[in-house]
């Protein structure tokens, strides 16, 4: 019998570090640490201590998975970024509209206006409207080697359907730029150029921390003696290696919601249920379908870049432990405003003058944190009415994530779940599993391995089957190329976009594929 | 006269004329970058009242027509729209005074202000419309006698083909094929007129109303009040023949899409969250066509149904709706234009395929 490898689970959140060890499907010990700003210090002692309590030897760790905000808060901070030299593949098309034209300021004085229009590109049928411009990109090539830049993306029209055209571009930039992080679109959107576009350009201006993130990552576990294989998350939940990861930061800039998401489906067992995950700011509510999160259809943005790279469909509302409540004339209010991590400082259970969730939360008996004496003067009314709103705000967050008005499965995760004690509305049962708290993790810990397709198919020359067929294949082998073991791969998703107002053969499709990790 | 000179009126009007799309039209986001890159490089697009125009003027109308999932892939190209302008003065042996839009709802009400922030022309502050229309022929110009031949349209390589047909229903087909031929985008010249023939036939004050529109949504966001409150006293003004209701407060409970024929067809059904058995229904033929509640019409076309985000008034086109999501349905009326019999005998319920006569909203709402 093949002995079953140890999997660590870690989350670096803003505020935690969160860890986890899993034999299988099977928890062995979990720890919280608070992160530290070099990552690592947090990481190290959450590892350490997990493998002490567990009693478990460093050497006996199979593989590493990490879910982890750090990205996407450089990018929302503006730290650390790179300047990125942008080539867009599309003349005569498209001059009326450059890149980075709605960027917030800030942004463009950081990325810079190193932008270069070349001629070339695709029609939606993958004809090619013109031929690329090599000679044109030979001399940008040399400019930007001119400039010193290392932080490039190319984008060309219709690069879903024809991405050989951008790869074609960078083997030419290269001749010029031999060591540069080149993004290319197609690697991280699908149609629609801008917003691809635009989640090229936040990849390659997030290049250079990424190199040195991953290093550190990889560095940290060393030092605490683990040598197995590592690998991220990414927003839809599975996972790629250190890398992809490094190349393409982009992809795990909303792991955290997705990795609770699929730590409550992990811990409960189910397919298809409403998770809320209750923080200390805000509560999160997802959907999980199929045993992954539901995902947004329309664009998102980031740090004020609309971008349309695939993230969790997650409503964040304004509810959590250290939420603020107030008492006036007119009734009892819920924040907006949380004390957050001070909440240890501020909160009445504390000694502090803080009246938060969390207190009503200890008065009304849910649980026993802190001093509760210093609670126990609370009128019973105020506590039923604070109770009353936090419950129908959850209530009400769970019926607009709900994709019909059937009664579904609840799941209850995060630190703050504690504040719900009451049956839900349109719930038809609600789950507070063990482990609960540490939800992320256990969704980096079990996550697989996907791939993807989002492109344009002829279904006029392929016919709808053989469109979908050709498809579903391109989307297997991507996930068997991203570390899928082959006998696991399974279709998860497909959605078709026929094409409007013209009376044409092409239809958008997308499919996704996912399977369990390989062994090595 | 006024100019068009911050992100914030681009950004109104594109959020109006969502709203005047009453769910069609494509959404106006690549039309709004352009003009963004228009501010960004210090050009300001002029609009005009049609009162400023001489007689003897010469207007065209300029338009995409296409597929939405081309434009946000080509985009547009700045030297293709000053070579349509180019062309149409070679086309028609004279120079352009001035600009309108064929269609105020969705994406066509930006390719002419874009044009005109380009060159300095003016733009005329109405449209053909009021709205969207899925078809070139649907438009009071049309009605009242105006041609759209001869025309031409024009890709982005240079390709112009021009047309001349016996009708404007005739000129919306053989648009459509040659856009197809040509890759699903193209830009062109259609309805020819005078400055006199403008100001007896256009719907106007729509380009006002689609910045106005986004104002007042935007300024009530800002100051943390109540986004419908000052759009309905804008939008409901009896005494300038405006006549807006709310039609329906409530959750998406179902949506179907389709398409058919290259349109998207579908259906929306909203519940009231307190009684399970109150409902509006919202018909889709690539706009919405008619909204119905509990079985009875209280909006019909040519009148305009938006459907807006509760929470923060958000226009919704027709594409971005889905199940779960809390809206506010405001039935808007038609320009008095728009409601003539005339009119109606183009673009009225039956031209869609419904089995009613036009009853206004106002009327329908009591």
């Amino acid at each position: 019998m093949k002995k079953t490898k140890l999997r660590l689970g870690i989350d670096v959140g803003g505020t935690n570090t969160d860890g986890v060890l899993m034999s299988g499907s099977e928890v062995l010990g979990a720890h919280k640490s608070f992160t530290t700003d070099d990552i690592s210090g947090g990481l190290i002692r959450t590892v350490s201590e997990l493998l002490q309590g567990s009693g478990v030897p460093a050497g006996s760790i199979g593989s590493v998975m990490i879910g982890t905000t750090q990205f996407v808060n450089a990018f929302l901070q503006r730290r650390h970024l790179s300047e990125v030299a942008v080539v867009r593949i599309c003349l005569p098309k498209a001059d009326g509209v450059p890149p980075m034209v709605a960027w917030p300021d800030d942004l463009r004085a950081i990325i810079g206006s190193h932008i270069y229009l070349v001629g070339g590109g695709s029609f939606y049928t993958g004809l090619e409207y013109a031929p690329l411009d090599e000679v044109e990109l030979d001399k940008v090539g040399r400019d930007i080697a001119k400039k010193g830049l290392n932080a490039i993306v190319i984008t060309a029209n219709f690069a879903p359907v024809r991405p050989d055209i951008e790869e074609r571009a960078a083997s030419i930039l290269r001749r010029h730029l031999p060591n540069a992080d080149i993004t290319l679109s197609a690697q991280v959107g699908g149609v629609g150029l801008i917003d691809r576009e635009n989640a090229a350009i936040i990849n390659a201006a997030l290049s250079q921390l990424s190199r040195k993130v991953v290093t550190s990552l990889v560095s940290a576990f060393q030092s605490v003696g683990i040598n197995a294989p590592i690998y991220i998350s990414q927003n839809d939940g599975t996972l790629i290696s250190t890398g992809y990861a490094q190349r393409f930061p982009i992809f795990t800039c909303s792991a955290g919601p997705t990795n609770s998401i699929r730590g409550a489906a992990f811990l409960t067992g189910l397919q298809e249920a409403v998770v809320v995950d209750v923080g200390g700011t805000t509560t999160d509510v997802g959907f999980l379908l199929r045993g992954f999160p539901r995902e947004t259809a329309t664009a998102n943005t980031i740090g004020g870049v609309r971008t349309n790279f695939r993230m969790p469909d997650v409503l964040s509302i304004a509810l959590g432990g250290g939420t603020v409540v107030r008492q006036s004339a007119t009734g009892v209010t819920l924040g907006p405003d949380s004390v957050g991590y001070q909440l240890k400082d501020k909160g009445m259970i504390f000694g502090g003058d803080t009246l938060t969730t969390t207190d009503i939360a200890v008065r009304a008996g849910q649980f026993s944190l802190g001093d509760r004496s210093k609670v126990a003067g609370l009128p019973d009314a105020l506590v039923s009415s604070v109770l009353d709103l936090i419950h129908a705000r959850i209530e009400v967050a769970i019926d607009q994530m709900k994709t019909n008005s059937r009664p579904v499965p609840v799941v209850l995760v995060g630190g703050g779940a504690i504040l719900v004690s009451r049956p839900l509305k349109g719930a038809s049962q609600v789950y507070q599993p063990e482990y609960a708290e540490v939800a992320n993790a256990i969704g980096a810990a079990i996550a697989l391995v996907s791939g993807r397709v989002d492109r344009l198919f002829d279904v006029g020359a392929l016919g709808r089957e053989g469109a979908l067929a050709q498809a579903k294949g391109e989307a297997i082998a991507a996930a068997v190329a991203a570390g899928a073991d082959p006998d696991s791969v399974q279709i998860v998703d497909v959605v078709e976009l026929p094409m409007t107002h013209m009376k044409s053969g092409s239809v958008q499709i997308k499919v996704r594929a996912v399977g369990e990790l390989a062994d090595e | 006269m006024r100019m068009i000179e911050t992100v914030q009126e681009i950004q109104d009007m594109a959020r109006g004329a969502v709203f005047l799309g009453s769910g069609g039209g494509g959404d106006p986001y690549v039309g709004e970058l352009f003009l963004r890159q228009q501010l960004n490089l210090g050009r300001h697009a002029k609009i005009v009242d049609a009162s400023e125009l001489a007689d003897d003027a010469f207007v065209i109308c300029i338009a995409g027509v296409g597929a939405p999932t081309v434009l946000v892939e080509h985009l547009v190209s700045a030297k293709t729209l000053l070579r349509v302008l180019e062309h149409a003065e070679k086309f028609y042996g004279r120079k352009v005074d001035a600009l309108i839009s064929a269609e105020i709802g969705g994406a066509n009400s930006m390719f002419p202000v874009a044009l005109g922030a380009q060159t300095g022309l003016p733009v005329v502050d109405g449209d053909g419309m009021g709205r969207a229309f899925p078809h070139l022929e649907m438009t009071t110009f049309s009605v009242y006698g105006i041609k759209t031949s001869p025309g031409f349209v024009m890709d982005d390589s240079g390709n112009v083909v021009s047309f001349e047909t016996s009708t404007d229903r005739l000129a919306e087909e053989v648009v459509r094929g040659v856009a197809t031929a040509l890759g699903a985008m193209v830009y062109g010249c259609f309805y020819p007129m005078s400055g006199a023939q403008l100001k007896a036939t256009a719907v106007l004050g729509t380009i006002s109303q689609t910045i106005e529109i986004g104002r007042h949504i935007r300024e009530a966001r800002d100051h943390c009040e109540d986004p419908f409150t000052g759009l309905m006293a804008y939008l409901n003004d009896p005494a300038k023949e405006r006549h807006a209701r709310i039609l329906f407060d409530g959750k998406i409970v179902d949506v179907t899409h389709e398409t058919r024929d290259g349109w998207h067809w579908g259906r929306v059904v909203i519940g009231n969250t307190t009684d399970e058995s109150d409902q509006l229904t919202v018909d889709i033929q690539n706009e919405f066509l008619i909204a119905k509640r509990n079985g009875r019409t209280v909006t019909v076309v040519p009148d305009l149904i938006s459907v807006l985000d509760t929470e923060t008034a958000e226009p919704l086109t027709a594409e971005m709706l889905a199940y779960g999501q809390r809206v506010r349905v405001i039935g808007y009326s038609a320009a008095p234009v728009m409601r003539r019999p005339e009119c109606l005998k183009v673009f009225g319920p039956r031209m869609f395929g419904l089995d009613e006569d036009f009853v206004p909203v106002e009327e329908l709402t009591g």
